[in-house]
């Protein structure tokens, strides 16, 4: 694979090998004998060509050790990747404003500064070259199910794989049940072809990895700004306030770091609130220490002190916010004193911080998992992302951003009939849930039967459900259920353990994918396949294979749906025939790679995937429009054209692809004529034709099972601008019309973020609070089975504070048993006053029974302690919302 | 000063052992530099404290980069709050082999296989030389040298065979043949120079750890040249030294 990039670097190389030559016979006149090097002696140069720097490949491309998809360099060597790099050219590892990006952006070269791997990509060879890894699919012999049964693998080929697990697949379409098929799947990662496949076979029950993580946050600020993932401008902000979030440590996106610490040096101050003096508050100027699930209260504490002193910026209010005076009633009497008793955190301490945070410009408050997985998450967020609203900084810079994100366009197959079963999780019943679905739901129907119907086949792609659902033993139960379970993954996990069928996933490295980086413009980073290829010999299908001959998740998926011979409502065998060619296409791998040709082409990069390829560093970067501010104040201009006749068309008369999409009579749209029965869609607003709910300007006709979604607001009726997308146009402090909604478990939703406890509190029996958290040392459950990792982090003591171990005579280094109702675990106690009096923690993913060899027995896996638990508006998944009592062992 | 004294007692009772030996020595170091080639650079780092996050991202990056086997760590990260700070946060600090201008490790080399290379400063170990005799692993008051014991991570494949580009020597790691048997340290990625021992950043050969550092916080250069970003670093902002008094004038500064 010869590489652009590759060629600009090695031929900047060569010119700098010259220069350097040049110049040293000139000054080296008095080295005499000894080389340059001085030693030691060097080995031949045909072992540098070998095996150096300039052997083989170096190939762009993105890492996936976790969710990030930081751009990645891989020295590929005979075929083996031996070292993997940071991508200078990919803004992701660098920055999320782009003027931060260009400012330091070299096209030749990429970043000036040079770019960032974590820990995690640095390690990743090891995970992709692990003897542990699943080569072959496996079959259970062993009807029994459970963590100490032996499954009784037996390896068979991926033609009777498929053949297998397609005949049971057929078996519930067939009868007119497809609804019977649950599928979960990692988030990030070869989404698109299990999606179709999911709505092709006629199931509604795809599920993904969000409602583990996040949806609580975006539940939070969707309720307050309309926006699902609003992203934090660090390195231009003057005070950064971080709810229960470490992203210096579990870094995700590796431009963090360095942005949040650059912030700090350009004299910005960072507070971080959290039980746990976590690593990003050991770079903060300020720990604030509070009880786990208590956040909520103390941002409305310090929305009390804000409003009180009217700190508040008072324009941004004004014209850009709604229910201000329902929001500065409701916080008059959530004082720091009654915060205090809620959180722990001192009155003058609220007092001091709520004017700092009101009088420093601009400042920005942001929250992550720490407070969102617990039951009360949502309106917890909810109070901490109106502190924004106060200090005016929405989308401004220094602020909180909303991403501007044009990036691949899938586009998802027709469907023969709509699928019509309910989803088997009830994720309708959430007023904020989530695509991603309600795991714990799922899995508690399945365990009790109580489900609108009971499930009997299961998928489950790149996920470890039994120790990343709150309540293992719980999810080992509902998984047990199924009577056929079948899981693709590198390694034989925990889940995996419980299978019927194991499929053998691939590494980042020998697979595709498209990545919508989250930076607050649009980029666009290709994963591609660097090793592997050699082909297989296993199957019929033809497909690449990786470093095993095995199919990649997507091929994998692929032949299933062309064993079931699914078809699209023109008839199209929908994994046979290529996106661009429209032609039947062969091999698997290409039909993927037509698929991505196809979203790239008729995404914002307008590229083939070859030409993408092609692109340095493998990444499009948008480089005309970059990070934009104050977006919601943008007026808008209909692209609807209105034909002197009154029909209305979705582009111009001279785009030969135009469709009428209405039709305008006198100021009102119809979406056909009022004699064929049509309905008001819009009106005229301005001049130009909109698509309307109410003031809401929307991107198509609101008809009964179309969901058309916001694109700006009619202010005054007459104004349109972006706006916010919530019902006001603008941030919303409060919303009447949120309690008329119900969460799950039938409360009306609160119109104001009130503070009410979470569901599980400390009693005697059960006394500590236990919470987790993540580092830079590894990925969710999947990383520890890799050696390099290990090395730098191989166990996860449980963190109690000095005097609350002094109290339970515990000494650092002791064995403690750590239980809960549900369970106990065994853990080492790390005695430091780094942690809440009330709380106990550890760094999760740890303790594993499977996985893999190295992984196995390492550390402490507090699962079991859990039961499943969800916060009842968005679904997620309450990890943190455990009490323990800890004793000495 | 105090605030710098981050030593551990270990290392503290390690350098007391070998202070004696070390300046007896002082005087061989001399007669060697008459003799050198001239000093053409005097590489080093400027590690920034405050962007430091204490991911040990440059820990693997070194291990993957040098091949280096279990137990052995051309850098390290601490973890520790500051010696008498009033609670227990933790200041992070990534930790190579700090290059030293009189580096205690050198003379106590009973078969001069380690030495400070005359044109730029590296300190080096010439593993055909090396007996393992490890008393510079106990003289270095900085704990950067590691035994290599021949361990293999557990799992790893073909680690006996893996090939190290370090000294340019590409070196297949068997049993019973060098580097195993040996004490192996830092060598600031010294392979990626070219043949005129010149770094190029923009074309990646630079030192592995501070590569990939996701704080930016690892600063190489040349410390003679004034025009070098560790050399403006170090006039614009305070550094020190660790355990300044020993002496042995580390080339890696701290940016507090």
């Amino acid at each position: 694979m010869d590489q652009n990039v590759n060629r600009r670097r090695f031929l900047k190389t060569a010119v700098a090998l010259g220069g350097a030559a040049a110049g040293s016979a000139v000054t080296s006149a008095t080295a005499g004998l000894v080389r340059a090097a001085d030693g030691p002696a060097p080995g031949s140069s045909e072992l540098a060509n070998r095996f150096g720097r300039e052997a083989g490949d170096w190939i762009p491309s993105c890492c996936n050790a976790c969710g990030g998809q930081c751009g990645i360099f891989v020295h590929v060597v005979d075929g083996r990747a031996v070292k993997v790099e940071p991508n200078p050219f990919n803004p992701n590892n660098y920055a999320n404003i782009s003027t931060d990006f260009f400012e330091n952006y070299d096209p030749a070269i990429g970043v000036r500064e040079g770019s960032s791997i974590c820990p995690k990509g640095n390690a990743s060879i090891a995970t992709l070259y692990d003897p542990d890894r699943v080569q072959r699919p496996l079959k259970r012999t062993n009807p029994a199910k459970g963590r100490d049964v032996d499954p009784g693998w037996q390896e068979i080929g991926w033609d009777q794989a498929l053949e297998e697990i397609a005949a049971k697949l057929r078996a519930i379409r067939e009868v007119g049940t497809p609804e019977k098929l649950l599928w979960w799947s990692e988030d990030h990662s070869f989404t698109h072809p299990q999606q179709d496949f999911c709505a092709l076979f006629g199931t509604p029950n795809y599920s993904n990895h969000s409602n583990l993580c996040d949806v609580s946050r975006k539940a939070s600020f969707k309720m307050v700004m309309g926006d699902e993932r609003p992203l934090a401008d660090f390195i231009q902000s003057k005070f950064i306030v971080l709810f229960g979030w470490n992203p210096t440590s579990a870094i995700k996106w590796v431009h963090l770091p360095r942005i949040i610490t650059q912030a700090r040096q350009r004299g910005a101050k960072l507070v971080v609130v959290d039980p746990y003096l976590s690593d990003t508050a050991a770079k903060g100027d300020e720990w604030i220490s509070i009880r786990p699930g208590t956040d909520g209260a103390l941002a409305l504490a310090l929305g009390h002190v804000i409003v009180r002193d009217e700190l508040y910026d008072e324009a941004f209010v004004r014209d850009w916010t709604s229910g201000f005076d329902a929001y500065a009633a409701f916080v008059a009497d959530k004082t720091p004193d009654w915060a205090a008793e809620i959180t722990s955190v001192p009155a003058a301490t609220i007092e001091r911080l709520g004017r700092e945070l009101g009088t420093a410009r601009p400042a920005l408050v942001d929250v992550w998992s720490g407070p969102g997985q617990h039951t009360n998450g949502v309106q917890g967020g909810r109070a901490i992302a109106l502190l924004n609203a106060l200090v005016g900084t929405w989308d401004r810079p220094g602020g909180m951003m909303i991403p501007d994100k044009r990036g691949a366009k899938h586009a998802s197959p027709e469907l023969e009939k709509p699928v019509s079963a309910a989803r088997f999780d009830g994720l309708g019943d959430l007023p904020w849930g989530h695509s991603s679905g309600v795991y714990g739901r799922g899995f508690q129907r399945l365990a009790d039967g109580s489900g609108p119907y009971q499930p009997t086949i299961g998928v489950c792609v790149f996920q470890n459900l039994v120790m990343s659902g709150p309540g293992s033993l719980r999810v080992e139960e509902a998984l047990k259920k199924l009577e056929t379970f079948v899981v693709v993954d590198t390694h034989v996990s925990e889940t995996a353990l419980l299978a019927d069928y194991v499929i053998p996933g691939t590494h980042f490295l020998e697979r595709y994918d498209l990545n919508s980086h989250w930076v607050t413009w649009s980029v666009l980073g290709l994963r591609q396949p660097v090793v592997g290829g050699a082909g297989q010999a296993q199957s019929t299908y033809a497909f690449r294979g990786g470093i095993f001959g095995q199919m990649a998740e997507y091929e994998f998926v692929a032949a299933l749906g062309r064993e079931l011979g699914l078809r699209t409502k023109d008839g199209t065998e929908f994994f046979s025939v290529g996106a661009t060619s429209k032609e039947p296409v062969e091999s698997l791998t290409a039909w993927y790679e037509e698929q991505l040709s196809n979203e790239l082409k008729t995404g914002a990069p307008g590229v083939t995937l070859d030409e993408m390829k092609a692109l340095p560093g493998a990444v499009w970067v948008d480089q005309k429009v970059g990070t934009t501010y104050e977006k919601y104040a943008a007026p808008l201009k209909s692209k609807l054209v209105v034909d002197p006749d009154g029909a209305v068309f979705d582009k111009p008369a001279e785009d030969p692809k135009r469709k009428q999409v209405a039709i305008l009579v006198g100021e009102t749209l119809f979406d056909k004529p009022e004699a064929d029965g049509g309905v008001p869609v819009g009106r005229l607003i301005a001049g130009g034709a909109w698509f309307t709910d109410g003031d809401k300007l929307l991107d198509g006709p609101k008809l009964e099972g179309k969901k058309p979604k916001q694109i700006g607001y009619a202010f005054g009726g007459t104004d349109p601008r972006r706006g916010f997308f919530t019902s006001t146009g603008k941030v919303q402090f409060a919303n009447a019309k949120f309690a008329e909604k119900q969460d799950a478990t039938g409360r009306p939703v609160d119109a104001l973020p009130e503070y009410r406890p979470r569901d599980w509190q400390p009693d005697t029996a059960y006394p500590l609070y236990l919470i987790n958290w993540k580092e830079a040392s590894h990925t969710h459950t999947r990383s520890f089975n890799n050696p390099l990792l290990m090395s730098i982090k191989g166990e996860n003591p449980l963190v109690i504070n000095d005097a609350t171990a002094a109290r339970l005579g515990i000494a650092d280094g002791d064995e403690v048993i750590v239980e809960s109702p549900n369970g106990s675990t065994r853990a080492r106690a790390r005695v430091t006053d780094r942690m809440h009096p009330e709380v106990v923690g550890a760094q999760h993913g740890f303790g594993h029974w499977a996985l893999g060899r190295v992984a196995k027995g390492r550390g402490s896996a507090f699962g079991d302690l859990n039961t499943i638990r969800y916060d009842p508006l968005s679904g997620q998944a309450s990890h943190k919302e455990i009490c323990v009592n800890v004793r000495k062992a | 000063m105090d605030l710098i004294r981050l030593t551990s007692r270990r290392d503290f009772l390690k350098h007391a052992a070998v202070g004696a030996v070390a300046g007896s020595l002082a005087a061989q170091g001399a007669v060697a530099a008459a003799t050198a080639p001239e000093r053409r650079h005097r590489w080093g780092m400027v590690i920034d404290t405050e962007r430091c996050v204490g991911c040990e991202s440059c820990v693997i990056a070194c291990k993957v980069e040098n091949m280096t086997p279990p137990g052995v760590f051309y850098t390290t990260v601490t973890h520790e709050p500051l010696p008498g700070a009033p609670s227990d946060k933790p200041v992070f600090m990534a930790k190579p082999c700090f290059h030293c201008e009189e580096p205690p490790c050198v003379p106590v080399c009973p078969v001069n296989a380690t030495y400070k290379r005359p044109r730029d400063g590296i300190v080096v170990v010439d593993y055909d030389r090396c007996i393992g005799c490890r008393y510079c692993v106990a003289a270095c008051p900085y704990g950067a040298r590691y035994a290599d014991f021949g361990d293999d991570y557990e799992l790893l494949p073909a680690a006996g065979q893996a090939v190290s580009p370090e000294y340019k020597q590409y070196r297949a790691r068997v049993p019973g043949a060098s580097p195993i048997g040996n004490v192996r340290k830092c060598t600031f990625c010294l392979h990626l120079q070219d043949d005129n021992g010149e770094y190029d950043r923009d074309a990646g050969r630079w030192p592995a750890c501070a590569k990939t550092c996701p704080g930016h916080a690892i600063h190489f250069g040349d410390l003679d040249d004034p025009e070098s970003e560790v050399s403006r670093l170090l006039r614009e902002r305070n550094a020190v030294r660790l355990k300044e008094d020993l002496g042995a004038e580390p080339n890696v500064y701290y940016l507090l």
